[in-house]
């Protein structure tokens, strides 16, 4: 660049790194690159290449109750899986944040654990212990099930976002008046809004797609999106699966777009 | 227009303030009695407990022992927001996702006033500090000093009874630093505010604040207007914080009536005021600020060779070694035209007066 030799160690860095980079991208995106392309498909299989192309699929996704029925059920349970994580993640993020206690942080590496925790072994144990009290599995000890799953998400990103809140910020709000819940309302939540949101998104992304828990605490009323199209595929090979998996890394770019635009979610996720 | 108002700020009285962290003690019974609309600056190095005194009149830490009162009643049971003590922070703490305007409503809104009142009121604030036209920035947009006067603003906007400034010119530049220390300094007599002022620069106490409070390891040490705690600090460390000054040692050779002879480390005699509880062989500290040493033309007190000799536009520092070795610097008025003393020169020296050398015990 320079006119330096070359450094032969630095370049066989970044070449190896390049190529590393270049596969996992590569790993990432081909899958969806096919499954996208084949759900434009005229054909009835699932064949790659197809043969020829066309919408009739996703024209046939306006058909087919049962996936729409789990797609709205999927929706409303991550929805509300969301509105939970929020509120208690939230919450639990606030107390971690301030505390300077030990129990501060076992309380934060116990509110973190389902996400190392085989989800199956919890969606499991929340079924024993569900039955265990006497509750039947409904559509609310689902969500029960998703929300403990999602949660780690939400304190995430906000105990982040509260460590970069200027504590001095508090401090300057109380000495111009302002109550505790006052400062709360004006100060902390804006500037930490866009980390709760971005923890928000991924809850609720993570619920969406979520099996092993939905295994366990569905009942045969629920029936869940990602089940029912692993059911659909493993029984009949149905190319409306591509088009519904189309459509929603469709809109799973959109938001990403929209969460990006929002909270820069790219940065608080890391 | 802001209309000069005739209220008076209220008095403060720390009486007998002690502050512990764990065991060590961070503030030692510091009482001060500041007057109302006074301006007074706690002056001391960092550790000296000035930052511990504030945090404790805003109430963000609670002293082990001592009162807190503000215009004659204790606020000590009071919560942060119910003091009405306004803070200008170091970094100024502006409120980064509120404009301007709306960072000075701050206090007006939490508590509740009118829209149109707290409409009024910033326009009247942003005319006070004369950055009207700013009113619908954002705080990242303004310069360092703009967001000075805008968190003066904010402060001053709910009319506090007092107004506490952390180290405020700290994060200014060398230039707008004199400027903002006469516009705040003009600002607070205009509102008639009482201001403590927090700072470990002593030019930035001295000129600001009516008086100066010096703190040294939690225990006050001297509180007395600008030019008394100059002109007669109370302590060596006073003496040495506050201003340059030449420092050396000697013992007491002689005491007659109010003065004391001292002989100096090179063998040269000095007479300064005798302070009270040092005797006859007493060994002792001298103080004597570099302009309080002057050229003799005949035979002075201290002979010695000029070391160094620096311009600095309207005055003149040299720097003098002793027989003995040791240097001291004096400085006095340039001439127009007039070069430092050579390297080398012979010269004598004289204090000034009489009554500007100072002993401590050593």
């Amino acid at each position: 660049m320079n006119g330096r030799p070359l450094d032969f160690g630095a370049f066989s860095f970044r070449l190896v790194m390049g190529l590393l980079g270049l596969a996992a991208v590569t790993l990432l995106i081909m899958p969806t690159l096919v499954v996208v392309i084949v759900s434009f498909t005229n054909s009835f299989s699932l064949r790659f290449p197809p043969p020829g192309y066309s919408l009739r699929w996703y024209a046939a996704l306006g058909d087919a109750w049962q996936l729409q029925f789990a797609a709205w059920n999927s929706f409303t349970v991550a929805l509300w899986t969301t509105v939970l994580a929020i509120i208690l993640g939230v919450a639990a993020s606030l107390g971690i944040a301030r505390s300077p206690k030990w129990t501060a942080k076992v309380l934060d590496s116990v509110f973190m654990s389902p996400l190392v925790l085989p989800a199956l072994a919890y969606g499991l144990a929340a079924l024993m212990l569900f039955s265990l009290v006497g509750w039947s599995i409904s559509p609310v000890t689902l969500i029960i099930g998703h929300t403990v799953v999602c949660v780690p998400y939400v304190i995430r990103t906000t105990v982040a976002a509260l460590a970069q809140l200027d504590t001095v910020l508090l401090e300057s709000s109380a000495s111009l008046g302002a109550s505790r819940f006052y400062t709360f309302r004006r100060i902390t939540l804006p500037l930490i809004r866009p980390g709760i949101l971005a923890g928000a998104f991924i809850a609720f992304m993570s619920s969406f797609d979520n099996v092993p828990v939905s295994l366990f605490l569905r009942d045969a009323r629920t029936d869940m999106l990602p089940i029912r199209m692993w059911q659909d595929l493993e029984g009949k090979l149905d190319v409306t699966i591509a088009a519904v998996s189309g459509a929603m890394i469709a809109l799973t770019i959109v938001a990403l777009v929209v969460m990006e635009r929002l909270t820069g979610l790219s940065r608080r996720i890391r | 227009m802001w209309e000069a108002r005739t209220v008076s700020g209220q008095a403060l009285i720390l009486n007998g303030i002690t502050h512990r962290y764990g065991g060590s003690l961070a503030v030692d019974n510091v009482t001060l009695d500041i007057k109302g609309g006074e301006m007074v600056a706690l002056l001391g190095p960092s550790g000296c407990g000035k930052t511990t005194l504030l945090r404790i009149i805003a109430g963000f830490i609670r002293q082990s022992e001592g009162a807190v009162m503000v215009g004659g009643n204790a606020i000590d049971a009071l919560p942060p927001h119910q003091r009405n003590i306004g803070i200008v922070f170091q970094n100024y703490a502006l409120f980064p996702h509120m404009s301007v305007a709306e960072n000075i409503a701050y206090g007006l809104a939490a508590r509740g006033e009118t829209r149109a009142a707290q409409q009024n009121r910033v326009r009247e604030m942003l005319d006070l500090v004369k950055l009207t036209p700013m009113a619908d920035r954002y705080p990242r947009q303004l310069s360092g000093g703009q967001q000075q006067r805008i968190a003066l603003a904010r402060a001053l906007a709910m009319r506090p009874s007092i107004l506490l400034l952390d180290e405020p010119f700290a994060a200014l530049d060398k230039n707008l630093r004199l400027d903002m220390q006469i516009e705040i300094k003009s600002i607070q007599r205009l509102a008639g505010t009482t201001t403590i002022i927090v700072t470990h620069d002593q030019e930035e106490a001295l000129s600001m604040a009516d008086r100066v409070a010096v703190l040294s390891q939690g225990k006050l040490e001297q509180f007395a207007p600008a030019t008394e705690v100059y002109d007669a600090p109370s302590s060596f460390f006073v003496n040495t914080f506050v201003g340059a000054s030449n420092v050396l040692d000697g013992v007491v050779r002689g005491v007659d009536g109010g003065q004391a002879q001292v002989r100096l480390g090179d063998g040269s005699d000095l007479s300064a005021p005798l302070p009270p509880g040092i005797q006859q062989n007493a060994r002792v500290k001298i103080c004597i600020r570099p302009e309080h040493l002057m050229f003799s033309e005949g035979a002075g007190d201290l002979d010695g060779t000029v070391a160094l000799g620096m311009p600095l536009g309207s005055s003149v520092v040299h720097e003098v070694r002793l027989g003995d070795g040791t240097a001291v610097k004096v400085a006095g008025p340039r001439d127009a035209g007039a070069a430092p003393l050579a390297m080398g020169t012979r010269v004598s020296l004289r204090p000034t007066h009489a009554t500007s050398v100072r002993l401590y015990p050593a």
